[in-house]
């Protein structure tokens, strides 16, 4: 209870601090369309050569596609500012304010992940929403309850799967400071930006296995067109929960190393 | 004209570049990613036979030198022309004895240079793990030098005249954002420009960006025809003195109310 109630105290700060920049909205507005009409067009140039890509269809890689923006949008809505002010550039551990943080009565890892929010993020969900309905409305099978509901928990993994490998990159700040881990990591992402299965084997294996980015937008859209195996499921919800408890072990144990920066 | 201060200032920002090599080696890692997503799209597509004309094989040898040339002409140097005058910074540029466009094509070449140094082993690699099939001849050789040389000139300058812009506006760096989506979708990424959709196709034949990028691979791999060429080659030279003659009357515009303290 009493972590919502500062989660929307969090919320009200973020949204103060964000309107104050008025002229930001109109340049985000851009990205977030660019970013959108780039990705969609993107599908639409490949479909216009070919019916079918290794199993996949128009609507079903738009799918992929529509949970990918999905799962970045609730990444910039807190995960990623909030782990940013953290360990990004001039971040807390940087400029040594961690000490102050570290003095709070409650869980380092919780002020981490939530304490500063990026609302105009909100949008992106919006978008990546819209691309998902649009690419489920245009699959040749009916949507059942038991895909959405599928979908819908899925994608929750898969979103935990994500904030567990950010969390894990962002605890490496402690020996490393820099953003270059988790600048790899973006270029990595981008992978998941279409379907698993249409990489070469060992690309799928490394997305699956070593970086699991491809399990993060692949498996949503498999449960959406139906036919994602239980299997699977248990799958992603092992992962999910390994990733989290392994990542949350090793930032605890990262944060002993921290030695403060001020003199 | 002072040109061998320029060539100093030149080579001190190359060597000062080397010393943050892996910062840049992570920098252009992303830069690589979206191109080599859809080679790995393309290629996969393409299957054992042909596509648009291509086989898998020289869809591979298309996209890997498309990585060379889009490193070859991406301006990074433009992003920071903005800073460099709402800064201040510009009065450094003003002071020294030499033509203030000798700066940004100081950080150009050193930009070149770090990156190239991890770009090209890493093209090899690719060259060899993937085996890509490239027929070409000597002509054509000489020919794409030619139009990637010209292609440098029109991006790099396209770029300085948007950069320029921040004399009037904070946001100038809006329009390079929306000059990389608009290279991607048009300048033969996302695909070969043959291959888009006729809207996109003959728009893309107008505008410069093909000129920037995709050109000059066309002529490599012989999917122009002679007629094709010549006017690909007279777009192009018209852009670039375009992009010259618009940097310079910007420049002189944007100098005369230039105002800054310090520095």
């Amino acid at each position: 209870m009493r972590y919502l109630r500062l989660i929307d105290r969090f919320i009200k700060v973020s949204f103060v601090e964000e309107v104050s920049y008025r002229a930001n909205f109109w340049i985000n507005l851009l990205h977030s369309l660019l970013n959108l009409i780039t990705g969609v067009l993107g599908v639409y140039v490949i479909f216009g050569q070919i019916d079918t890509l290794r199993g996949w269809s128009y609507a079903e890689t738009l799918s992929v596609l529509g949970v990918y923006l999905t799962i970045q949008a609730l990444r910039n809505l807190f995960i990623g500012p909030s782990l940013d002010a953290l360990a990004g550039m001039d971040g807390e551990v940087w400029s040594g304010n961690l000490d102050f943080t570290l003095l709070r009565p409650m869980s380092i890892q919780f002020l981490a992940s939530f304490r500063r929010w990026r609302l105009f993020a909100l949008f992106d969900l919006l978008l990546g929403l819209g691309v998902l309905v649009y690419a489920a409305i245009s699959m040749d099978q009916a949507l059942s309850i038991s895909n959405i509901a599928m979908f819908l928990l899925t994608l929750l993994f898969g979103a935990g799967i994500l904030y567990a490998i950010l969390l894990a990159f962002s605890a490496l700040v402690f020996w490393s400071p820099g953003v270059m881990f988790m600048w790899i990591f973006d270029g990595v992402f981008q992978l998941a930006r279409y379907p698993l299965g249409l990489y070469p084997g060992w690309v799928r294996l490394a997305l699956t296995w070593i970086i699991p980015v491809g399990v993060i937008t692949t498996i949503p859209a498999q449960a959406l067109r139906g036919g994602l195996s239980m299997e699977r499921l248990a799958f992603s919800l092992v992962m999910a929960v390994i990733l989290i408890l392994c990542a949350s072990i090793f930032f605890r144990a990262a944060l002993r190393r921290y030695a403060s920066a001020s003199s | 004209m002072n040109h061998r201060g320029g060539w100093a200032l030149i080579k001190s920002s190359w060597l000062s570049w080397m010393q943050y090599s892996s910062f840049f080696f992570i920098l252009v890692f992303g830069w690589m990613i979206t191109p080599l997503i859809y080679m790995l799209v393309w290629s996969g597509a393409a299957g054992t036979g042909t596509l648009g004309g291509l086989t898998s094989g020289e869809f591979i040898a298309y996209y890997l030198i498309l990585i060379l040339v889009n490193q070859l002409t991406y301006s990074q140097t433009n992003w920071t022309v903005g800073d460099v005058i709402r800064m201040g910074d510009l009065n450094h540029w003003l002071l020294r004895p030499m033509l203030p466009l000798y700066n940004p094509l100081a950080n150009e070449v050193a930009g070149k240079v770090v990156t190239m140094i991890f770009v090209i082993p890493i093209a090899s690699i690719l060259a060899v793990v993937l085996r890509p099939e490239l027929h070409t001849t000597w002509d054509k050789v000489v020919l794409s030098l030619l139009a990637l040389a010209f292609a440098w000139l029109l991006r790099f300058f396209w770029g300085y005249w948007l950069a320029l812009l921040a004399f009037w506006t904070a946001r100038a760096d809006a329009l390079l954002a929306l000059q990389d989506s608009l290279v991607f979708l048009m300048a033969g990424i996302v695909a070969p420009v043959w291959m888009l959709p006729a809207g996109f196709k003959l728009a893309a034949s107008v505008l410069p960006f093909r000129f920037m990028v995709g050109f000059p691979v066309e002529i490599l791999l012989g999917q122009i025809s002679r007629q094709d060429l010549l006017i690909g080659f007279v777009y192009q030279a018209i852009w670039a003195v375009f992009a010259i003659l618009l940097s310079a009357f910007i420049w002189r515009l944007g100098i005369q109310r230039y105002t800054a303290v310090g520095g």
